[in-house]
Order: structure tokens, then sequence, then C-alpha cells
């Protein structure tokens, strides 16, 4: 049983491991071929199969005069606006998800689980519904194809993730904490920033990286709400496809599209790993 | 430290409903500087809310608490310098236990010199002395609870000290080492101690008074001793000894005697004016003997069974259809068959509409 089982959990996770690892493998190679190497039949092994070059990296950070597509600022535009937009929505998606999770709200019928709900149906909704009301309401505020103007929405967007990963995330944490704060004489702010939030550390790392990454992979809004001024990496790959499709340029430019969510990766799997998911109680 | 006064309290979870439900039922209470109480209750009978309210977390729907004379029920919890300690430890996990122990210090800008000298000194007391640069959450569940002891005895001049079922998840051995541990720092620190189970012997060994409660009533104040010998309504002659007290429904039969199966039992209560009402005599298994040269208020039974319990034997016999319980020391010999039980008369209590006369 042992035995068998140790197997078949190494044979599927190396079956696996292939599955997602060759993809990036197959751009890794792609990404240093030239147009003959990628269109005159299957190549795999640099210098044997083919002759390696470096264009399709050198394209992505030239400056269109000079033939190249230049990713340099969609990348630190992309950066920028998924930060700001994640740091923001963790902030108040944070302090209402605690407000949801530890006083009772009362409006009519509406209760505090409503107003949770409220938060996620903004993502259940298909985002094109919100594409036209966004796009007004940008225009209206002089905001369109502003970095502004995509921290704003993304906010919107990112938000729900962030109240409905820390309510679930507070509601686990007993409130005999808080309490035992109050009662060891810090007042409910301080309470919240000394003793809760520090407990809470697990929690604001997975709403980070939700936040994070469906901000970053975003091309519908990023498309849609901006113009000539500013555009996101998403917008700027897809860009980058022509009658001639440069798989090189493509593959180089998805490579390093992928390397902040690795780094983003290894950070919340050191955290996750250290087991620091365990509660204060018990 | 002070003197705790409950004046009037009341809560309901629902004071706004048409019949709002009480969880605590109106009553009044002082909790003397630097004794120990124990409040003693099933589950469920308004314990906690009342810890809960002198602690400042609830605000009671009326009434008013005073320490020292002092109004409190509108300050907030962290203005009243109380410690609370509840039933599953809780502790800073990403802080070390000192810094656990110091955080009600810190709060309150105690210097540095104080806050380490009562870090050691209560950290001392409960031998946590060796774990105090670790990280909190790698403690053993037991020491996490003594974590959540310490910070409550950390601050001298605190009012006191409430503990909801603390030791409900620390070993039965450590168990007796603690409640000897704290009723040393009550008398060393002169801590008033308010200490809520559902355990009687947890009480009986604790307390100096023990507060019964049921079903969001005080039923009975008073000492371990008051409450065995004469307790206030049937409830607590059920719920505090073991076995329970011998309960008997009959009715006065003269001012001093009550009958039981025919047999007279006189009492040291007086009963003229209960003539001919339903009344219960209760009486205590410890206080029943066999009878030996006695003369009155001997009631004949039928040995059911005899147990052997250790350190006493435990018979139980049938009166008619009654049954009586009667704690015996090991050495006695129990007749087979029939047994002849003394009733002491001064230990008698009787009963009328289940509180005692």
């Amino acid at each position: 049983m042992g035995k068998l089982y140790t197997f078949l959990k190494y044979f599927f996770i190396t079956i696996w491991t292939v599955f997602v690892v060759a993809p990036f493998l197959w751009a890794l190679t792609t990404s240093f071929k030239d147009f003959n190497s990628v269109n005159g039949g299957v190549t795999y092994i640099p210098w044997v199969d083919f002759e390696p070059n470096l264009e399709g990296w050198r394209v992505l950070i030239k400056s269109p005069a000079e033939g190249g597509v230049d990713i340099v600022e969609p990348y630190f535009n992309s950066l920028f606006v998924t930060c700001t937009a994640s740091l923001i929505s963790i902030i108040l998606g944070t302090l209402s998800a605690y407000a949801l999770s530890r006083y009772t709200f009362k409006a009519g019928p509406i209760k505090n689980n409503d107003i949770t709900f409220f938060f996620i149906s903004q993502r259940i909704m298909p985002p094109i519904v919100l594409s036209i009301p966004f796009f007004l309401f940008l225009g209206a505020v002089n905001l369109l194809d502003s970095l502004i103007g995509l921290i704003v929405v993304y906010i919107v967007l990112l938000m729900p993730i962030a109240v409905w990963i820390m309510v679930d995330f507070f509601n686990k944490v007993p409130r005999e904490i808080d309490e035992t704060a109050l009662i060891d004489g810090c007042n409910p702010y301080q309470a919240f920033f000394k003793v809760v939030l520090p407990n809470s550390i697990p929690g604001l790392i997975v709403a980070g990286m939700f936040c994070i990454i469906f901000g970053w992979i975003d091309f519908f809004f990023a498309f849609i709400l901006t113009f000539t001024e500013v555009q996101l990496l998403p917008v700027k790959i897809v860009a980058l496809n022509s009658s001639i499709t440069p798989w090189w340029s493509l593959s180089a430019s998805a490579l390093v599209s992928v390397a902040p969510l690795i780094v983003v990766a290894f950070i919340v799997e050191r955290y996750l790993s250290k087991g620091n998911l365990s509660g204060a109680i018990k | 430290m002070s003197k705790i006064n409950l004046n009037k309290i009341s809560h309901s979870y629902n004071p706004n409903d048409a019949n709002p439900t009480y969880a605590l039922n109106p009553f009044s209470m002082t909790w003397e500087d630097g004794k120990r109480y124990a409040i003693l209750g099933p589950s469920g009978c308004g314990k906690t809310t009342m810890l809960n309210i002198v602690s400042g977390l609830v605000r009671p729907s009326s009434g008013k608490i005073l320490f020292d004379d002092k109004d409190v029920t509108d300050l907030k919890t962290e203005n009243r310098n109380i410690a609370q300690v509840f039933q599953f430890p809780v502790i800073y996990s990403t802080m070390t236990v000192y810094d656990n122990l110091a955080f009600p210090l810190r709060c309150r800008d105690f210097s540095k010199e104080i806050v380490d000298e009562r870090v050691n000194s209560v950290a001392e007391t409960l031998n946590l002395k060796s774990f105090l640069n670790l990280p909190a959450r790698k403690l053993t569940a037991d020491q996490k609870q003594l974590i959540s002891l310490g910070r409550g005895l950390v601050r001298e001049d605190v009012a006191a000290v409430l503990m909801d079922e603390p030791l409900t998840v620390i070993d039965p051995d450590l168990k007796f080492k603690l409640r000897r541990n704290l009723k040393e720092i009550n008398e060393q620190y002169k801590t008033t101690l308010v200490y809520v189970t559902h355990d009687q012997n947890e009480a009986m060994t604790f307390a100096d008074n023990i507060v019964v409660m049921s079903e969001g009533e005080v039923v009975q104040t008073g000492t371990p001793k008051e409450l065995f010998e004469r307790p206030n309504t049937t409830f607590v002659g059920y719920f505090i000894g073991s076995p329970a007290m011998n309960l008997f429904e009959t009715d006065a039969s003269s001012a001093n005697s009550v009958k039981i199966n025919d047999t007279l039992i006189k009492t040291s209560t007086d009963l003229s004016k209960l003539k001919d009402k339903k009344i219960k005599l209760g009486i205590r298994s410890e206080f029943i003997k066999i009878a030996k040269d006695q003369k009155e208020n001997i009631i004949s039974a039928n040995v059911e069974k005899v147990e052997d319990l250790g350190n006493y034997k435990l018979l139980t016999a049938k009166i008619g259809s009654l049954t009586i319980k009667s704690k015996i020391s090991r050495e006695t010999e129990v007749p087979l068959d029939k047994v002849d039980l003394h009733i002491p008369e001064d230990k008698c209590c009787i009963y009328e509409n289940e509180k005692l006369i």
C-alpha cells in the first residue's frame, strides 16, 4: 500500500510537471529561434538543431523607430497599476472584511452576509456587462486612457476578491483574540492593528496573491479603456501579432510577463509551507 | 483591586423584541476585594454572560456595575482594568511568550523596568521562565493557557481576574496543581479571582464563595459549606454534592414532622404554616447513617445495592417505592436485606415550591 501509493504519487506528479513545464521550455527555445528555425520543421536543441540568436529578446526593448516593439514601458505600467490597485484593494478590503466579520450591520432586510455577497457579485457577472458603464464613467471624469483610470477600475475588480478571502479568514480568527486585546488594554483600533492584523498575515498574503494575479493578467479592461497614451503589457503583447507571426518575440514576451507571477508564487509558497496558516487559538 | 458591585443587573440578547428572552434575570451581588469566587451552573445558564458584563464586553440591558462604588457600566473594556481568561487559550501567536506577558503592561505604558520585573515574576510563578524567548505558538495547549492566565496576573492593580472555565484544556494532573497555584496567587497578591465552571468539585475546592446559577437566575450564593448543608432550592441540592441530595415528596403531618412512607420524621424546621401543603424533604446522603442506638427519626429500608467507591461506601436502599442513598464509611457492615437508617432532624431541609423554608 505504502510503496504503491508513493509510486503512484510521484508518477502522477511527474506527468503533471512535464505537462506544465513543457510549454515553458518550448517557449524558451522558441524565443531564441529565427524565422527559418521556426518554420523549417520541428527543432529542439540549440546549437545542434538550430543556431540560437537574441533577436526575439532584442525586439522587446528596441524602440519602434529601430524596428522594435518596446514592451519596457507597458511592463512598468502593468507593474505599477497592478501593485497599486492590489495594495489599495487589500487595505480597503481588509478593513471592510474586518467590519463585516465583527460588527452587525442592518439596513432593512440587508445584513452582513448580503453586503459580503454584494461584493462577490461584482465578480460573478460577466466582465463585459461592466465595460460600457466603466467606459462612460471614466469618460465622464476624464480618466480614459490613463493609469489612474485603470487603477480605479482594477480596485473595483480586485476588492471583492480581497473582501471575500478576508471575511472568510477573519471569521476563522476567534473573537476572543480581539476581546483579549481589549481586556489587555488596547482600544479597538490598537486591537486590530497590534493583534488581529499580525495574526492575519497568511490571509493577507493569499488575498494579495489573488489580487496580483487577477490584476496582472487582465486583458479585457486594459484593452477597452486605453488607446494610445497608456498601454498595459497584455495589450502590448497581443499587439505584437502581425501578418507574419513573430513566434520568437511572442515567446520571449510571454516568458517575461510570467516572471512576476513566478516571484509571487515563490513568496507565497514560502509562507504557506512555514505553517503560518495555523490559527492563534488551541 | 477593587470591590465589585453588580446592582440589579439583567441582560437580554434581544431586548427590542416584543417578548425579550433573558440570558440573565435581574440580580444583585457584591464581590469583595481579594476573595475567590466560583460561578457554578450547567452550560447555558448565563455564567459567561455575567463575566462578559463585568469585563465590559457586553453591556447589561439594565442595572449598574460599580467598581469600588464608581459606576463603570458605560466604561469601555479597555479602560476597566480587568483580566479575563477564556475557555480556550488565547495567545498572540506572532509574539514571543515574553511579549505576550508584557502586552497588557505595554498597552498601559508601564516603564521597561516594571514590565521586565513583573513579567519575570509572573513567569516564575507559572513555570514559564524557560520559555520566555520562544514564539508563543510553539508551546503546548496547557502552556498557552498559562500564558493567557499570566497576562491576567501581570497587572498588579487589576480589578479582578475573571476565568471562564480556564482549565478545560489542561490535564487533570496539572489542573490540580494549577488550582493550588491560583489559590497561592490569590493569597500572595490579594487578587480577586472569579472562576466560572460547571464542575462542582472545582468550585468547591477553589472558592471562598460560590454563586450557583440556573437558567439565567442566580439561585444561591454562599460558602461551600452553606451550599452543601442548606441548599436554597432543590436545584442546588440536586446540582451540588455527589450523589445528589435525597428528596422526598411529602406533606407536613404536624408542626415539626413529616411522613415518609408512613414513618414519622421529625425536623427542626417550623412547619406550622405548611399544614397539608405539598412539600419536599431534602437530606444529604452524607448525613444518613445506619441507626445504632438512636430512638427517633429511624426509617427502615430494603437494601438494594452497596457500592464500594474507594474511600466510602454508597448504600442505595428502597423505602417502599422511594430510593434513598447514604454515604457510609468503608468499615461499616451493611445488613444484606433490611436496614434501619437514621435521619438527623437538624440536617433536614424542607422545600416548598422547590424553595427552602
